[in-house]
């Protein structure tokens, strides 16, 4: 079956893509890109790398822009899914969905209106096994924001690595944040996996911390070789 | 032994439908598709759950589900796992949709869950028959076969009600 990648450009959806690859042919990334930057839908921070990814992977992108006011923003979802159907032929969707019945019911209903199939391979994922699995994938991905107490400027613009992991587990079992993210305390942009051709270098980057709240913005990037 | 039975279609699903479930049961597990079933497996079980799938996916009805009505190991079937169990018991389903979280009314004392809660559903099809434990609006969502231990969930309790999976095991 084709198949269209909801896309973020982070580390769940990455790793959904991943996963469905295995079986199927991933024929376009599907990207929304929000101007809320608390949106309730889609990722913010970095959004605009996902060209850059597409590029990578050699896979077509399939983009769409909302002011992301709640709920209207799934409209921009639905017509960037219709395109998707109309131009690559895709049979299904998959999402890097985990735990949000919010995002996935949402996703479902757009799916069944569409006739298409819908895919959430990371749903119910512990956490910690998420970002174990991050790493056994060799998924290079860094943090793009953080938007939680104990979150602080420290960890933006720093990869997911093991180290990272661990502070992660640890953070999540003392102070009940989720170890990826899923309660949207961390976002993250993934800058190499095996499925990129190149990888994507930073040139130009810019933090803005606050209030627990914070960005490591990609202002400029390249491809370059592995 | 506690047997999972498949009902996707692809593997993919597996994934969203199959492993959340079998993550929640600490007891030896068996996973079998159900177009792989051997008979054999159902009487060595000490309960059977029947897994659901993707919306789109409604190849689970092409099979062979006979020995639902003569079985006497316990049976908790999950969204299309119900309407599997509905069926073999000659009730019809209708085409209605539940998608996301529902507030459900208890509307039987039963032994799986006590109170109303709410629940994730994914499905289109339901079934008006069986005994009705619980209910969205008019809608049969939680059941009881009147003789047997063949319960269904019109939801997925991997979801949000963990605790009827549990009870379930512990029948």
């Amino acid at each position: 079956m084709k198949l269209g990648i909801l896309y973020s450009g982070g580390k769940d959806s990455t790793l959904a893509l991943v996963k469905a690859r295995k079986n199927h042919e991933i024929a376009c990334l599907i990207t929304v890109v929000s101007e809320n930057p608390h949106s309730f839908m889609f990722q913010t921070p970095n959004i605009h790398m996902t060209e850059l990814q597409a590029k990578a992977m050699g896979l077509q992108l399939v983009q769409v822009q909302t002011k992301g006011e709640k709920e209207k923003e799934l409209v921009q979802l639905k017509q960037a899914i219709q395109q998707a159907k109309k131009i690559h032929k895709i049979g299904g969707i998959v999402t890097g969905a985990v735990r949000s019945t919010y995002q996935a019911s949402r996703m479902q209903r757009i799916c069944h209106e569409l006739d298409l199939w819908c895919f959430n391979p990371l749903w119910l994922k512990d956490q910690g096994e998420l970002l174990d699995e991050v790493l056994q994938s060799k998924i290079k991905a860094i943090i793009g924001g953080v938007f939680a107490e104990h979150l602080d400027e420290l960890f933006l613009g720093k990869e997911i690595d093991k180290k990272m992991v661990d502070k992660l587990k640890n953070l999540a079992e003392t102070h009940k944040i989720n170890a990826a993210g899923e309660g949207g305390e961390i976002e993250t942009t993934v800058l190499d996996c095996p499925l990129f051709k190149k990888k994507i270098k930073i040139e130009k980057a810019e933090t803005l911390y606050e209030n627990y709240s914070g960005t490591y913005a990609i202002i400029d990037a390249k491809l370059v070789k592995k | 032994m506690i047997l999972i039975i498949s009902t996707c279609k692809e593997r993919l699903s597996e994934l969203e439908y199959v492993l959340p479930v079998q993550k929640l049961i600490k007891h030896e597990c068996k996973i079998v598709h159900c177009t792989n079933l051997n008979k054999r497996d159902i009487p060595s079980a000490n309960k059977i759950i029947i897994t659901g799938t993707a919306l789109k996916d409604f190849d689970y009805f092409a099979t062979d589900w006979s020995w639902l009505k003569v079985t006497n190991v316990p049976v908790l079937g999950l969204c299309a796992g119900m309407q599997v169990i509905l069926r073999e018991f000659d009730v019809e389903l209708s085409n209605i949709s539940l998608i996301g979280p529902h507030k459900v009314e208890i509307v039987k004392e039963n032994k799986l869950v006590r109170d109303d809660f709410t629940a994730y559903f994914l499905t289109t099809k339901v079934g008006f028959g069986l005994e009705a434990l619980a209910q969205v609006d008019d809608i049969p969502v939680l059941f009881k076969h009147p003789k047997k231990k063949l319960y269904g969930c019109l939801f997925h309790p991997e979801v949000l009600n963990e605790n009827i999976i549990e009870n379930f095991l512990k029948l």
